[in-house]
């Protein structure tokens, strides 16, 4: 079997979470000899176990390189997140206002009742998911290599904060129902996370585009 | 060099890796030697994480070879060990047979 023949048989998703992960200047050499083992390996003791040994490897290979990338370079990755928190402390407040100006403005309770209860009560919480994920784009983007690793770091202190919130909420007025809002702010979170891959995904296209003549 | 640039533990295994592979030393053949020698898994995260660090320190250098068909037309990159990386295994090997010296690695049942 040729190594084109074993690339096919790659775990796509581990390949994927790689490609997500690994900078620029490794990705050629961790990716090339994780394949050649690969094959090597698929010949000697079947493809399932290969790609278990793949999976293995992906796993603890990302986990090395989000603890290098805070060790080698902490102001790269602390920045950008520190930069998406206040990002999200000045424009998340600004949501409810803005969308509440504009049923004034367009006078849509007078017009249309049940627009109005879309948007003010679901139309509010995506107003936070898209300033979310545009918060995930500016870190993303800001964190050149580290994209991942910024807006994962972001996502987990912003669910970190608002669980404490939360729980502190519920204690102390005992109203449970506000829990469920968590799902949103999961959600919120996620898509933190999203705008990092994007951004990510996008800058290996540009990468591996071949230049123009 | 001073007398205290030593190697961590996981440097000082790849730094022998490399001398002991010689020219033949790039991420896959320097994981499995240690797999082979250690017993332990090792990821190739961690392998190119030192490799990199060691790099930064001066203790090896690295350069990239042809790209081959059995990596998916990705080349290797090979690791040399510098004379400043040598002379940090030695000045490692000194520290710790100091360290051995005169000790009993037996415990006492009593």
């Amino acid at each position: 079997m040729t190594a084109q023949q074993h690339f096919r048989q790659l775990p796509r998703t581990a390949v994927w979470l790689l490609d997500l992960f690994t900078p620029a200047e490794q990705a050629e050499s961790i990716q090339g000899d994780l394949l050649e083992e690969f094959s090597l390996l698929a010949l000697k003791s079947g493809i399932s176990s290969a790609r278990r040994w793949y999976w293995r490897q992906t796993v603890k290979t990302v986990l090395q390189l989000v603890s290098v990338s805070f060790v080698t370079a902490p102001w790269l990755t602390a920045l950008p997140v520190i930069g998406g928190l206040l990002l999200g402390k000045l424009f998340g407040p600004m949501v409810e206002p803005a969308i509440f100006a504009v049923i004034e403005r367009y006078q849509v309770a007078e017009h249309h009742f049940s627009t109005y209860m879309l948007l003010a009560s679901t139309g509010i919480d995506v107003g936070h998911l898209i300033t979310f994920l545009l918060i995930g784009f500016a870190v993303a983007f800001a964190s050149k290599q580290r994209e991942m690793v910024a807006t994962i770091t972001l996502a987990l202190i912003h669910w970190a904060m608002v669980v404490v919130a939360s729980v502190y909420v519920v204690t102390t007025t005992g109203n449970d129902a506000l829990l469920w809002r968590l799902t949103w702010y999961f959600a919120d979170c996620f898509v933190i996370v999203l705008a990092g891959a994007i951004v990510r995904m996008h800058r290996l296209a540009v990468l591996s585009r071949p230049l123009k003549a | 060099m001073r007398d205290r640039d030593y190697l961590g533990e996981f440097e000082h295994i790849i730094v022998l890796a490399l001398l002991r592979l010689n020219d033949l030393a790039y991420g896959v053949t320097v994981r499995q030697e240690i797999e082979s020698r250690t017993q332990r898994e090792v990821s190739i995260g961690a392998v190119y994480a030192t490799l990199d660090r060691l790099e930064t320190k001066g203790y090896v250098t690295s350069y990239h070879g042809d790209p081959t068909p059995e990596r998916g037309g990705r080349s290797k990159r090979f690791f040399r060990v510098t004379a400043k990386g040598l002379a940090a295994v030695n000045s490692t090997h000194r520290a710790l047979q100091s360290m051995i010296e005169g000790l009993s690695l037996t415990r006492n049942s009593s």
